[in-house]
């Protein structure tokens, strides 16, 4: 197995690491603006720009772990 | 009813009319894939190129290349090509090959013949090198476009509020409805709530930004478009601009709260304004990131996923890879629909964090009317 394998291999443990935590997190974002939807149906279009703007937070964490897999590929020489 | 379209064994006839195209397509693109194609692969996909692929084994429409280059004497010199292979031709530059040396004419020969030329680096025949590539690449040409596109949009739809529709009378069309509702949605539900009471100078940078990425992720959606929100230059460039306009609207407290963090001990103050300072420039970073690693993971998705059908018909068979469009095909669908969302989604986070972060800029703290009540080395909770 050359460095090219082995990049592979780093990738795609970086992107299951990332997709899991994001997935995590935006999973928990949604859960929390629903029950507050819920609760208090008349704060809707706050809650939801809030949960927005917090998943695109976690979203972008999520997305520099892609493009250091992109990085990766890209590095990587067979 | 809303499923009519799928209903009644209709779904089956678009399932199996489009398992037939790709079936048909099948021995084309497998010729067509084969190693040393130079860009087979998914990333090479969705990357940047000089070039367009109308149709799989079909010639490429090549696209303008403008360098500036400097020669071995150190003069600069700009040229000028219709086409990589005109640039070849003309004998003033030659491509590189993997070790970046110039290659032989046998090589050029060969590369001519089968129409590979693009995929390989241009470099000056006489031994210079190339400044700056200026090359209409085919990214760049769909930000022109998606920036013409957006000047006829503006024009047209600020000349009608000078007519007055939409300014006396009510606003008049399909169109103009459909962007006032999105300015005003930029203008009330963005803007104001995030930068505050000074939005309104704001708001053109913004609806500009949300207008021009959106046209941007669009455009990448329709046959043989390419999205030119998926180069990271281009998304680089719009947080640069959110960057300037962050400091130069950023009040006395913004610069405070950053070389001298008000209400903390000293010692902490030391650890936070390393902090303070790289968070300056971590916020744009993080909008182009966003922008382009969205933009470009929908390109690598749906080639991966139409990729499977190849893979499998090349490694087990065709028909093992024939069963699989029925599998790749309805998920590429969804990725396609969710990459439609993910575009207004994109345009809007961008335009939304933008804001927020000026309007962090622009915020007024007034630490001095309440720092005696507060605690030492406590920040106060309530404003």
């Amino acid at each position: 197995m050359g460095n090219l394998g082995l990049a592979y291999i780093a990738a795609g443990i970086g992107l299951l690491g990332a997709a899991l935590a994001a997935g995590l997190g935006i999973g928990r974002i949604g859960a929390s603006a629903v029950e507050g939807i819920a609760r208090q149906p008349e704060a809707v279009n706050d809650i939801r720009g809030t949960a927005i703007l917090l998943s695109a937070f976690i979203e972008g964490v999520a997305i520099l772990a892609e493009i250091f897999a992109l990085v990766f590929f890209f590095i990587a020489q067979p | 009813m809303p499923v009519s379209l799928f209903g009644g064994g209709r779904i089956w006839l678009i399932i199996a009319a489009v398992m037939t195209v790709f079936l048909l397509a099948l021995p084309a693109a497998e010729h067509g894939s084969d190693a040393g194609d130079g860009n087979p692969d998914a990333v090479g996909h969705s990357a940047d190129g000089y070039y367009f692929d109308l149709m799989v084994g079909h010639r490429k429409i090549e696209l303008p290349r403008l360098f500036l280059a400097r020669g071995t004497d150190g003069r600069f010199r700009f040229d000028a090509f219709g086409s990589t292979h005109a640039a070849v031709e003309s004998g003033r530059y030659t491509l590189a090959d993997a070790e970046g040396h110039a290659m032989g004419e046998a090589e050029l020969h060969t590369l001519a013949e089968e129409h590979k030329q693009v995929y390989y680096p241009v470099i000056p025949a006489d031994g210079g090198a190339v400044v700056i590539d200026f090359s209409i690449s085919r990214q760049i040409l769909f930000l022109f476009i998606s920036a013409l596109v957006l000047l006829i949009i503006a024009f047209r739809l600020a000349g009608r509020y000078k007519q007055g529709f939409g300014a006396s009378q009510a606003p008049r069309g399909a169109w103009q409805n459909m962007l006032e509702v999105m300015v005003l949605f930029i203008r009330d539900e963005v803007a104001k709530p995030a930068i505050g009471p000074k939005y309104k100078k704001y708001v053109p940078y913004l609806t500009t930004a949300f207008f021009f990425i959106l046209l941007g992720n669009l455009l990448g959606l329709v046959p043989w478009g390419v999205t030119a929100t998926s180069n990271i230059m281009v998304t680089a460039t719009l947080a640069f601009f959110t960057f300037l306009i962050t400091q130069f609207s950023g009040s006395k407290d913004y610069w405070k709260h950053i070389f001298w963090p008000p209400n903390v001990p000293v010692g902490i103050k030391f650890i936070l304004i390393p902090i303070e300072i790289i968070g300056i420039f971590t916020k744009p970073v993080a909008l182009a990131f966003r922008l382009f690693g969205n933009m470009i993971s929908g390109h690598i998705a749906i080639v991966s996923l139409l990729g499977l059908i190849f893979i499998f018909s090349a490694k087990i068979g065709p028909v093992v890879g024939g069963l699989f469009v029925l599998f790749s095909v309805p998920l590429t669908i969804f990725i396609y629909l969710l990459k439609i969302l993910v575009s207004f989604i994109q345009a809007y986070i961008f335009t939304m964090l933008s804001s927020v972060f000026i309007g962090m800029a622009l915020e007024e703290h007034h630490h001095d009317e309440h720092a005696h009540n507060a605690p030492d080395g406590a920040a106060p909770a309530a404003h």
